[in-house]
């Protein structure tokens, strides 16, 4: 790769996380309040002018580093989504794994951010975001697991590739239930959104403004938009699909997976992060378990590409 | 061939950084400020703190499993890398142990 190449998908990554994130966060209230959602999480918006609650004291490096690791997370995972066999920032051999990984700087950020801002609310943020790290890790990495055995790689091209014929969501329909649960988890939407609750005035959202709440919007739309894209790539097949150029048939399935992940979330109140806790080590962890060996018993009976 | 397939990620997190601090450095709206008190007083700082370095060495276990697979052929070159890997590691318990972060406040 010669050094224009790499600056072009450096840039061109960075411009489709920018287009997409704002796309999200122009939809996302729209689609939440259609549905009669009150409590609306990251959706409730910024605000870059205030009013916002400040500490005398708050961290100078914790404080502004949090939503510039935030943004950061997202854009190194937007580097392996594909729009196409061969549009992707970077085709890495070890794409899911390195997504997975990649995208709980979302996560330290939130931390970092709300730690650093000294304020109660925000503060709160901390506590929160990382039990909430600690329901979805593991039935999120089993949703995952799903999808790789039956592709046979953790490459995010191959993994679309595999599902030429049939997509993932025929064979595995309980891995795609478990997706959309934990990826809304993952998302903070509805109905786990304790972090950016209205009753701590939506968290880091409260103490952030001028460019920090500008970044943080990239980032908490960004968060929701490649959780979709990822949801599309793993079950819904990627950029495959009839007619249609495979770019639009990705876009257009990330963001139909996106409005059915909110639909779905709006049916339910906002869950406590204990209730959520338990949901996740009680239900989600033990399906997803079961998901694994479902699947495995699939693909030894001869299912799958 | 490790370096080039990472190369867009390193020069997207210098971009996207420079372009962060550009933003941070010309917007300037009037912001309307609520003086809050101070809250760190009010925290346990106890158990985040475990659960971050939880994660830290929970990823570098599951990163040291493909290369205990491929250990015996690639030999010293792997070592050293995984040397410089539990170096960082290391570093950052040492750092988390001086500052207090390992004993239940």
């Amino acid at each position: 790769m010669t050094g224009g190449e790499i600056l072009l998908r450096s840039v061109g990554v960075l411009v489709a996380l920018v287009l997409g994130a704002t796309l999200t966060w122009r939809l996302e209230p729209r689609v939440l309040e259609s549905a009669g959602v009150t409590e609306l999480g990251p959706a409730a918006g910024t605000h870059p002018q205030g009013p916002i609650g400040l500490a005398p004291n708050p961290d100078v490096w914790l404080y502004p580093a949090g939503p510039i690791v935030a943004v950061l997370g997202v854009l190194f995972g937007a580097v392996v989504i594909p729009l196409g066999p061969d549009l992707v920032g970077q085709d890495l051999g070890i794409g899911v794994f390195y997504f997975i990984v990649v995208i709980d700087f979302v996560v330290l950020g939130l931390s970092l951010g709300g730690w650093g801002a000294n304020v109660r609310n925000a503060a709160e943020v901390y506590y929160r975001a990382v039990a909430q790290l600690v329901s979805y890790v593991v039935p999120l990495g089993l949703a995952y697991i799903g999808a790789i055995m039956m592709a046979g790689s953790l490459s995010t091209i191959a993994i679309a590739q595999a599902q030429e014929g049939l997509w993932f969501v025929v064979l595995q329909p309980l891995g795609f239930a478990l997706y959309l649960v934990t990826g809304a988890m993952q998302a903070y939407r509805p109905p786990f959104v304790e972090p950016f609750s209205r009753h701590i005035e939506h968290g880091v959202y409260g103490s952030s403004a001028g460019w920090q709440a500008l970044l943080w919007r990239l980032s908490m739309s960004g968060v929701l938009l490649l959780v979709a894209a990822m949801g599309s790539v793993l079950y819904l097949g990627g950029w495959n699909g009839p007619l249609l150029p495979d770019p639009l048939w990705m876009i257009l399935k990330t963001l139909a997976l996106m409005v059915l992940m909110l639909w779905l979330g709006a049916r339910f109140r906002p869950l406590s992060t204990a209730e959520m806790l338990a949901l996740s080590w009680k239900v989600l962890t033990p399906v997803g378990l079961a998901n694994v060996l479902l699947v495995g018993g699939l693909i030894l009976l001869g299912a799958g590409p | 061939m490790i370096p080039s397939a990472y190369a867009v990620v390193g020069l997207l997190s210098l971009i996207a950084t420079a372009a962060a601090l550009l933003l941070a450095a010309v917007y300037h709206p009037p912001v309307e400020v609520e003086l809050r008190d101070s809250a760190w007083a009010q925290y346990r700082f106890g158990f985040p703190v475990y659960a971050l370095i939880f994660l830290s060495f929970d990823m570098e276990m599951i990163f040291m499993y493909p290369w205990a697979v491929v250990f015996a052929n690639l030999g010293l070159e792997a070592f050293l890398d995984m040397l410089v890997f539990i170096a960082i590691l290391s570093a950052g318990i040492t750092y988390a142990w001086k500052m207090g972060g390992l004993e239940w406040e």
